[in-house]
């Protein structure tokens, strides 16, 4: 629907870069004050792509796995000079808690910026560098993924029609259930494979397999593609450097080091949060220019 | 220049002691529009899967298939594949990817086409055939007709020369299949291609056919022109043949004296040839009373009997999803017992679901269904199941077994038969197809699947039968064999509704049919003034007899 439209409208290989880039970094800082940034930005960026129903849709998951590792991992680990507290005979480390929470920030960071993926790149954009990989593995991977709806959909109607000859898992003992279960996915998929001859015969009969094949799907290299993988690429070599020099993380063990932000990492947290919202740039002019056309009309 | 030419063709499957195909010859010209008809298994569709060599069968052949004059074994499998395109009956099974779009690129993607190239044709083609609307949505989302418009113009993307068609309009209502026969129409007349097209129903075909071939038995039992083809199918007084004529043509030719030896060029084939030819006629008034009594005895049977209210349905109201609209909508109806009623309704008007409803697979939202008076929701669901048979459109659908004789003796003993092989075996004989018990469901033909889950259906002795369209795709004989056995049950005292878009068929054996519309019956009664009322819901009978009473007027 908005395809075509700010951060949506850009190649698939930036975007590529784009997830890549924030997936490494996310893994590779590690101070919690950064990366509360991060997932931040990441629920700005959420905002931007979909007024945030997809994260919405994701947040309990995502909560009860932070939780968990919450608490598990002071739970576990016990490394760590400062002891808190001892439950039981086991000791809890303010290294170890420190250490679960700048965990669980960084779970977080990352499944809410994942989220945003599957709003990005979209399927023909994911087959689209696929097929360059590798053109038949992508063909065989688009076929499954049909097939699973339409399996559902075929046995959604093989089930109801059953129900009338008393083959169905909704009634009887435990036994004769697991029977009709069996009988009912072994119907589907003698059903399914007669059709698929039909299928391979379509495919022979229009020419598959007859020399290599080419991709009709196209991705057009426009300026702003350009630009902002350039943008990516410097923002990319900032934050290695910042990193590689040791900045960006937080010394937790075996002693806590100081929360406070030095210098360099003020600068790796900026670089990363650069890097976060650069496609939102074209987000925000492609709605100024909206903007504009709506007060034109 | 010949652009198929067959010599003494002569194919058998492995396995097989008779050929599926023997010593047929025939040349096939450049831009012939080339009708192929013939009963299920005289060998249309092994003879079409011969002419494209990427899907023949295995089995022996002997005899030769040139194509412009080089046997096909010859050509270069690119170009052989570019030049013969081939459309199946089922528009589901072609579909290889995911969105509209990129289905009608396959071929082309196969052939290493250019980026620059496959978009022109892409372009072109979505314009020919008005699909620019559907090229972002996902294929699985269309309609049956939609979905072999694009299975039609994913062939044309590779520019072929001849056009197979293996009955592809078996699977679409009737608005559907005149559409693409249209189109298929179209791509002859302006851009020259060679049809070649199976097909039960001819009734469209013939008027726009330049010539027609008749199988029988693996042989070539006619070839040549279609008039004279209508005129020869009619004097051979052979069921089999006549069965295959247009209701209009056969009716016609009843009424010329026999002393009058009609001119080849003269049977009728439209409604509006026959009133061309009623007017040539010296007794034209006498015939238009003939119509009209014609046209009712069509429609036999009145309702006889006006019986006890056996299934109600009140105030019915269902929707799939709360996002969309509902697709029943306080719908009334009574079925009486003794009835055999035809629901008539447009595509996705809902008569797959009011069908379901009825046989108690689905619960609607509100209102009910009662049986003699019972609600529905009252009765256990084996009660429900007994009283009330549901064949589903899709035949294949009602098979869960490894043979036909396993379903039919499982079917018999859930109904709770004393000996259910021999009940299986029983009806198995009554409906001619005991033949096939050893056969796995799977490998029959859709004629044979369909008489399977009737029987299977019949054998829980339901006093009430619900069929959702029983002639799809079925040859003309397979259906009249069909309507006998409905009749019989009928008689045996079932209460038959059937959901159907053959008017004809509806019209020879119901005796009420009713107009699902918006949700809602919109029109039930008496098929006599049900089809005199209607213009597109009326066989050409009455089409015919609506412009004669106007025309007298």
């Amino acid at each position: 629907m908005k395809e075509g439209f700010g951060f949506r409208s850009l190649h698939p290989v930036v975007i590529l870069t784009y997830y890549a880039g924030g997936i490494t970094f996310g893994m590779l800082l590690f101070h919690p004050l950064v990366l509360m940034a991060g997932w931040a930005a990441a629920v700005i960026v959420n905002f931007h792509l979909d007024g945030g129903r997809e994260w919405r849709r994701w947040s309990l998951p995502m909560l009860t796995g932070v939780v968990l590792i919450l608490l598990m991992n002071p739970l576990l680990s016990h490394r760590g000079r400062t002891v808190l507290y001892y439950l039981g005979d086991i000791p809890i480390t303010l290294e170890s808690v420190v250490y679960g929470i700048t965990l669980a920030i960084s779970m977080l960071n990352l499944l809410t910026f994942f989220v945003t993926y599957r709003l990005v790149m979209t399927e023909q954009k994911f087959l689209f560098l696929f097929t360059r990989v590798s053109p038949k593995a992508a063909l065989i991977a688009m076929m499954a993924m049909g097939l699973v709806p339409r399996l559902r959909k075929r046995m959604q109607e093989l089930m109801l029609i059953q129900k009338t000859r008393g083959v169905t898992v909704a009634e009887g003992s435990m036994m004769t259930r697991a029977r009709s279960g069996a009988r009912l996915v072994g119907t589907l998929l003698s059903w399914t494979l007669e059709d698929a001859l039909q299928t391979a015969d379509s495919m022979q009969a229009r020419g598959y397999g007859t020399g290599t094949r080419s991709s009709y799907l196209g991705y057009r290299f426009r300026k702003r593609d350009g630009l902002t993988l350039i943008g990516f690429v410097c923002i990319a070599i900032i934050l290695i450097m910042t990193w590689g020099y040791g900045h960006g993380f937080l010394s937790i063990y075996p002693r806590l080091g100081s929360l406070a932000l030095s210098s360099g990492d003020t600068a790796a947290l900026i670089a990363y949060l650069v890097f976060l919202f650069l496609p939102l740039v074209l987000e925000w002019r492609d709605r100024r220019a909206w903007l504009i056309t709506n007060y034109r009309r | 220049m010949a652009h198929y030419e067959l010599q003494k063709v002569t194919f058998t499957y492995p396995q097989e002691t008779s050929p599926a195909i023997s010593s047929v010859s025939l040349t096939i010209k450049p831009g012939e529009f080339v009708v192929l008809c013939g009963p299920s298994g005289s060998g249309k569709s092994t003879l079409l899967r011969l002419l494209k060599r990427e899907v023949s069968p295995g089995g022996t052949m002997s005899g030769a298939i040139l194509l412009d004059r080089m046997p096909i074994q010859d050509w270069p499998a690119r170009e052989l594949a570019a030049q013969v395109g081939l459309v199946m009956q089922n528009p589901d099974n072609q579909l290889v990817v995911d969105t509209v779009e990129h289905e009608l690129a396959f071929g082309m993607e196969n052939f290493g086409l250019g980026r620059e190239a496959m978009r022109r044709r892409m372009a072109e083609m979505a314009g020919f055939f008005g699909l620019e609307p559907l090229l972002e949505r996902k294929t699985d989302e269309l309609s049956g007709g939609q979905k072999q418009t694009v299975n039609l113009a994913a062939v044309l993307m590779l520019q072929p020369k001849v056009l197979l068609l293996d009955e592809p309009l078996a699977q679409l209502d009737p608005l559907a299949a005149r559409e693409l026969l249209g189109m298929i129409k179209r791509l002859n007349e302006e851009w020259g291609i060679t049809v070649i097209m199976s097909e039960h129903r001819i009734d469209d075909l013939l008027p726009l056919a330049d010539r027609v071939v008749r199988m029988e038995h693996g042989k070539l039992a006619y070839d040549g022109d279609p008039r004279a083809f209508v005129l020869k199918s009619w004097n051979r007084s052979d069921e089999a043949w006549a069965s295959a004529l247009p209701s209009i043509t056969r009716w016609a030719l009843t009424q010329s004296p026999p002393e009058d030896q009609p001119m080849p060029d003269q049977p009728p084939l439209t409604v509006k040839e026959t009133m061309k030819w009623l007017g040539q006629s010296t007794e034209a008034s006498r015939t238009g009373d003939q119509v009209n009594s014609e046209a009712s005895a069509q429609s036999t049977k009145r309702s006889e009997y006006t019986g006890q209210v056996q299934l109600a349905a009140e105030g019915l109201f269902y929707a799939y999803d709360k996002r969309y609209s509902a697709v029943l909508r306080g719908l009334e109806w009574q079925i009486r017992s003794g009835d055999w009623a035809v629901l008539f309704g447009g595509n996705g008007s809902g008569k797959s679901t009011l069908l379901q409803l009825l046989a108690g697979l689905r619960l609607p939202q509100r209102g009910a269904v009662r049986w003699e008076g019972t609600p529905f929701a009252k009765l256990s669901s084996k009660q429900r199941y007994s009283s009330v048979g549901y064949l589903a459109q899709n035949p294949v659908l009602h098979f869960a077994y490894d043979s036909l004789l396993d379903d039919l003796r499982q079917a018999a003993s859930q109904s709770g038969a004393e000996d259910p092989e021999r009940g299986a075996i029983e009806m198995a004989e009554r409906f001619g197809i005991t033949h096939l018990l050893q056969r796995h469901p799977h490998d029959m033909s859709g004629g044979e699947q369909q008489l399977g889950a009737l029987t299977i259906t019949l054998l829980g002795r339901p006093q009430l039968l619900l069929l959702d369209e029983p002639t799809k795709g079925l040859d003309p004989l397979a259906k009249q064999r069909l309507g006998e056995h409905l009749r019989h049950i009928h008689r045996q005292g079932t209460t038959l509704v059937m959901a159907t878009h053959d008017i004809e068929f509806a019209a020879a054996y119901a005796t009420r049919c009713s107009l699902l519309f918006h949700g809602e019956i919109v029109a039930d009664g008496d098929p006599e003034a049900f089809f005199q009322g209607n213009l597109f819901y009326a066989t050409p009978l009455h089409r015919l007899l609506a412009l004669w009473e106007a025309k007298s007027r």
